[in-house]
């Protein structure tokens, strides 16, 4: 919370605001000032004009009080949301940058809750804490200062009083504020069980364990309404006991100032002040106590966007002393020289964080321009992890990636599409049309270019189907099938203007006879002349026809050669054929 | 999981506005009337603690008046005297009066506040719990056709509304109408004209809410628009952040969610301070109705005809006296959206539910006839699309049947009618020759177990997800499962074994692992008939070759379906289920299907053309 408040607010603005609330707080402390004049002079003496006099007094204070509140609070205002939106825009360009490690790390889920409600959190108490909670002390310190200016003996009264609505104050937050926080995990928790409900519905029911499943939630529901109960309740005890101490001032600034006045030490209207006064510290204190209940909250959503913020960026961008004279050649292959090979793993190696074993290790090979390479494997060979690699998503432990001669990590983000774009295993399609999905691989592709590229990826028939490219695409492109989606994705990635086409298990979820056609299309596609195609793939019968196949195993590279090659000498094709044409009852053979 | 053939409707309604504001208020009361002793009991202390801190200020004044009494009647015996004659012991008593009804007031407060505590958390409780309920009775269909966003933010977000509302909201109602009332009828038995004069000051507060309030909701409903509208950019890209990234489309993505974060900046900045004016405002109303007591107080207590005190008292009751009604103004905004937020949860609880089967009792006994059996099976998701029409099909003890298709085609339509996820539209499914529909359906699934296309894992360790399928299942039936599905091995690798806790921000495992956890559970249920939905599907295939292996064994006591993917299951399955656009084209074994060079036929060979070529 306060590190926000540190890097984020703006002292000028955040001054004023602060200055400004003092200048209403004084305002509205000073009319009971006015007032005991009035009853000293004014009443007690007979003096009409006077009164008058006062009247007017009090009014333009009272006009100044309104105007210093006004300007306190379009300040606060525009300052708490400015924060709000600064924070926004700084997670949200943050996590648009995150690697595949850092968005494993914390998960999309809370990664949008840390955007969203966190920092709406946030911004609601940065409001609180402009305008409400700096407010109570200041109306204590200055009914202190005034009450001391008329009696400085009767401020006593006060000085008991304010420790003791403090020390309050600190133990109902000492004691609540833990518990706040804990009910802030329960609730998470209690949602957790509630979305896996949604989530696992069949697998639940398949299994017959509804009646597990309400234990289990009703549980953490019965653990959170007590906690709740409990936290709530300590709170209640807050505000009577205010009333209570402030109560006994009252009865103490009637008795002492009694006496006093008594020994005309003190004047009748004081007496009336300082009992305002304390009305006007029991209602800030109060509306003080109602930020307990915030607070926590807010502090724990800070600590959250905190932990995006400060999460270090795992992959780097290390420009090259040769960068620019680079950059002109590499993205054009036609220019470059053809010795450079499109693709080069030198001595790759990678490992997830906390993971005992190596993901890719010691992986080295070339791909020459102009050709298509294969990636095989089991799960957890590799496959991914090498793509990901290429694609910059991670930074490898050890080694280097180059594309077009270039190291993959002295390409800019922003410039790393031009040289290679992969379509991934998971699809995700954004709202909108059908057109605007295409265009997110490149703004400047025509109708006519986008109209190729779903004839390859198959995908035109059911396009048109829909109504063509202005067919509107449903968040997460629910309206259509999975296979649909699948296609579209390659279709976009067709889009792409780039020299390397990567194709990430893509096909998995295609049916045979869509898989072949699309592989068809694509090998025979004029526009993929002179591009490097990259397929990985699971099914041999998919890499078959590439110049070049690599085989991984457990993150080793076992073999890299054509089909032929390979299926002579290398051991883990072979077994990875043999299982397949078992099961392809020996069609090929 | 929404298994990509059940029709997907977005249902979200963005509507602020309650439907039918008092039949949602009624229906909200009802869920307090289990407590309505707490209820009552809150309010009558409530209007305790009220009555009592209302009445102090008055006792107070009185002192005062007494304290000035002295000062007058002294000033009168002329400045002579050393001191003022004040009556202390009536100060004193009154001083007794002011502490016991202070005091009497907390202590009522203390206890309404309890009360309210135990009744709004109860409430929640309750309200949380039927919706949990209510789930467990919805169909599956309700799942596939709603969106989990939407659904999870009425468990969440309206819930949380109610929840503030019940805790803080009600009783205030109560508080500040008779905290009004209480001042106004003391204020009327200090002084008619004075309370007149605080009077003025009510007309003036309800312009200013009357104009700033209507304003404030405005500019609030447009803050809420444009915080959706960027909500759900954040939601998308960060789902899609891969493939912005990939396509070097970030710093447009970051220059679009500026915009909408300027837009929601300026709605919200202006909300926010039109919503807070209206508090210095009623200040500002307060001040002026205070210093209007003060100056026509004084004319009177200068002419004899009111008490020091009165005025004192009048003075204090202005400070209570607006409150409320800024208290109000505010309250009817928030039970405007409680009350729009507990619509949106009774939507959910009335959703139409299953067809309660607890009175069903038929239990299918072991026989040598089929095992399962569709019998004019007709379905449809809905009416319009007809899928399945007079479906008939036998299944033998231990036979595999696996279903194939295209994409799209389907396929998990007949898993659905198995497990009773959806029910025939018309003839029936038996299970051992006893209808499906006459069982529960707790019966029915203790004879399945089920691996889905999706993984699904629930947060817990790995153990507790294994026996998920066989409650009660020793840690040896947990070793044994796992080691037939193959798991065993990379399970002993993780740093914390079989007590690794799955889900987000814990261990990791990849898709492939949890698939063989998915199978493990499965393999722990044990169960008379197996359901594969794809399965295998993102398992290598070395590891599937071993996993087959062991189904083999697993199948031989077993009857299977499979929702099939690759071909060698396919081929040795003793039936095939052809389907495309969801609806049944041949059924067969390999041998005939391939015989009569239909559909299944050309779906077959088209696989192998390219790799022949």
């Amino acid at each position: 919370m306060f590190k926000i408040i540190h890097r984020y607010m703006d002292f000028l603005p955040a001054t004023m605001a602060v200055l400004f609330l003092f200048g209403q707080t004084v305002c509205d402390l000073y009319l009971p000032t006015i007032t005991a004049n009035l009853v000293n002079k004014g009443i007690l003496q007979h003096d009409f004009p006077y009164i008058i006099a006062i009247g007017c007094r009090m009014l333009i204070v009272a006009g100044l009080g309104l105007i210093a509140a006004t300007v306190n609070v379009f300040l606060a205002s525009r300052q708490s949301m400015k924060i709000g939106a600064m924070l926004r825009s700084k997670l949200y360009s943050k996590v648009l940058n995150f690697a595949g490690q850092e968005m494993n790390h914390f998960g999309t889920s809370t990664l949008i809750t840390r955007t969203t409600n966190d920092v709406v959190q946030v911004q609601t108490v940065m409001f609180q804490v402009l305008r409400q909670m700096l407010r109570s002390p200041m109306i204590l310190v200055t009914a202190c200062v005034l009450a001391y200016i008329k009696a400085p003996r009767l401020t006593v009264i006060y000085l008991i009083t304010l420790p003791i609505l403090t020390v309050l104050c600190l133990l109902v937050l000492h004691y609540a504020t833990p518990l706040f926080h804990s009910i802030q995990g329960k609730t998470d928790h209690i949602n957790q069980i509630f979305r896996e409900g949604l989530t696992g519905v069949r697998v639940i029911r398949a299994f017959n364990h509804e009646d597990h499943e309400q234990e289990r939630f009703d549980q953490v529901n019965r653990d959170y309404t007590q906690t709740g109960v409990k936290a709530y309740s300590l709170v209640a005890c807050l505000f009577p006991a205010m009333t209570l101490v402030l109560s006994l001032t009252d009865v103490g600034i009637i008795m002492y100032g009694g006496h006093m006045i008594a020994f005309k030490t003190l004047n009748v209207g004081d007496l009336i002040a300082f009992i305002t006064y304390t009305t006007q510290i029991l209602t800030s204190f109060m509306r003080l106590s109602r930020m307990f209940v915030s607070l926590p909250r807010a502090s724990a959503s800070a600590k959250r966007i905190n932990e995006v913020l400060e999460t270090p960026h795992s992959v780097r961008y290390e420009p090259t002393t040769t960068d620019a004279s680079q950059q002109t050649t590499s993205s054009n292959p036609e220019t470059g020289q053809s010795s450079v090979p499109a693709i080069e793993f030198r001595h790759v190696s990678f490992r997830y964080p906390g993971a005992e074993r190596l993901a890719l290790d010691d992986v080295s090979f070339k791909v020459p321009r102009d050709s298509t390479i294969a990636v095989i494997g089991g799960t957890g060979a590799g496959k991914s992890t090498l793509i990901d690699l290429l694609a910059h998503l991670y930074e490898p432990a050890s080694g280097q990636v180059l594309v077009q001669g270039r190291p993959v990590n002295s390409i800019p983000a922003n410039q790393l599409h031009h040289y290679l774009t992969v379509a991934q295993q998971k699809t995700v399609l954004f709202s909108g049309t059908v057109r605007t999905n295409l265009l997110k691989a490149n703004p400047h592709a025509t109708t006519d270019e986008i109209w190729h590229a779903l004839d390859i990826a198959q995908a035109s028939d059911f396009v048109k189907n829909a109504g063509g490219l202005d067919a509107a695409v449903q968040q997460g492109g629910h309206n259509f099938s999975g296979g649909q989606r699948q296609r579209l994705a390659i279709a976009r990635t067709l889009v792409a203007n780039a020299d390397i086409y990567v194709f990430d298990d893509t096909f998995s979820a295609l049916d045979f006879q869509t898989d072949a056609n699309l592989r068809m299309a694509l090998a025979t596609d004029p526009q993929m002349k002179g591009k490097v195609i990259c397929i990985v793939a699971q099914r041999v019968a998919t890499v078959l026809n590439a110049d070049q196949i690599i085989v991984l195993d457990n993150g080793k590279l076992v073999g890299c050669g054509t089909h032929e090659e390979l299926a002579r000498t290398n051991q883990t094709y072979q077994q990875i054929m043999a299982s397949q044409l078992k099961q392809g009852g020996g069609q090929h053979a | 999981m929404h298994n990509g053939f059940a029709p997907h409707l977005r249902q979200r309604s963005k509507a602020e506005q309650a439907q039918n504001f008092w039949g949602t208020t009624w229906r909200l009361l009802r869920y307090l009337k289990p407590w309505h002793w707490l209820l009552f009991l809150s309010i009558i202390f409530a209007i305790a603690a009220v009555i009592f801190s209302v009445s102090a200020p008055k006792i107070l004044g009185q002192a005062t008046t007494t304290i000035y009494a002295g000062v007058k009647r002294g000033r009168a015996m002329g400045a002579s005297v050393s001191q003022w004659p004040i009556d202390f012991h009536k100060v004193g008593h009154y001083a007794v009066q002011v502490l016991i009804l202070y005091g009497c007031s907390a202590i009522f407060s203390l206890l309404q506040q309890l009360l309210t505590t135990q009744l709004a958390q109860r409430v929640v409780y309750t309200l949380r719990r039927d919706l949990k309920r209510k789930m467990r009775r919805l169909p599956v269909s309700f799942y596939d056709t709603h969106d989990h966003g939407d659904i999870m933010s009425r468990m969440v977000n309206d819930m949380d509304n109610v929840a503030a509302t019940l805790q803080q909201g009600l009783i205030q109602i109560v508080t500040s109408a008779f905290t009004f009332i209480g001042v106004l009828v003391l204020m009327l038995t200090i002084s008619l004209r004075l309370t007149l004069v605080a009077l003025i000051t009510i007309p003036i507060g309800m312009v200013i809410v009357g104009v700033i309030s209507p304003k404030a909701q405005r500019l609030f409903g447009k803050q809420q628009a444009t915080l959706g509208t960027i909500n759900n950019q954040v939601e998308e890209t960060y789902t899609g952040q891969q493939v912005v990234k990939l396509f070097g489309d970030e710093k447009r993505e970051q220059e679009r969610f500026e915009k909408g974060n300027k837009q929601y900046f300026n709605a919200a900045w202006k909300a926010q301070f039109f919503s807070i004016l209206v508090f210095p405002a009623m200040n500002f109303v307060r001040n002026l109705g205070f210093l209007m007591v003060a100056v026509v107080g004084s004319f009177l207590v200068a002419q004899g005809q009111l008490a020091i005190g009165a005025v004192q008292a009048i003075l204090q009751y202005q400070e209570q006296f607006s409150r409320p009604i800024t208290q109000l103004a505010n309250l009817a905004n928030v039970f405007q959206q409680t009350i729009a937020s507990s619509e949106r949860i009774f939507a959910i609880l009335d959703e139409p539910e299953m067809k309660s089967d607890t009175v069903k009792k038929a239990q299918p006994a072991q026989t040598s006839g089929p095992v399962i059996t569709f019998k004019d099976v007709k379905f449809s998701y809905r009416p319009d699309q007809p899928l399945i029409d007079h479906f008939n099909l036998d299944v033998a003890p231990r036979q595999t049947i696996a279903i194939v298709g295209p994409t799209g085609a389907g396929k998990s339509t007949l898993i659905n009618l198995l497990e009773r996820f959806y029910d025939v539209n018309a003839g029936k499914i038996l299970l051992h020759g006893v209808n499906t529909q006459d069982m529960t359906r707790a019966d029915l699934r203790r004879h399945f177990a089920i691996v889905p296309q999706e993984t699904w894992l629930f947060h817990g360790t790995i153990m507790d997800n294994i026996s998920f399928g066989h409650p009660g299942a020793s840690a040896e039936d947990v070793y044994q499962a796992a080691g037939l599905a193959r798991a065993d091995h990379f399970i002993r690798t993780l740093p914390d074994g079989y007590q690794t806790v799955l889900g987000e921000g814990s261990t990791e495992i990849s898709t492939g692992q949890q698939q063989l956890l998915t199978i493990a559970r499965a393999f722990a249920a044990n169960p008379e008939i197996l359901i594969l939905d794809e399965a295998t599907s993102s398992v290598d295939t070395r590891t599937e070759s071993l996993i087959q292996a062991a189904m083999d064994n697993l199948r031989a006591n077993r009857t299977t379906f499979i929702v099939a993917h690759r071909l060698s299951t396919v081929q040795n399955a003793d039936q095939i289920i052809v389907l495309n656009h969801g609806h049944i084209v041949e059924t067969g074994n390999h041998e005939s299907l391939l015989a009569k060079g239909g559909f299944y036929a050309r779906l077959y060979n088209s696989q192998f053309r390219h790799a022949l070529r």
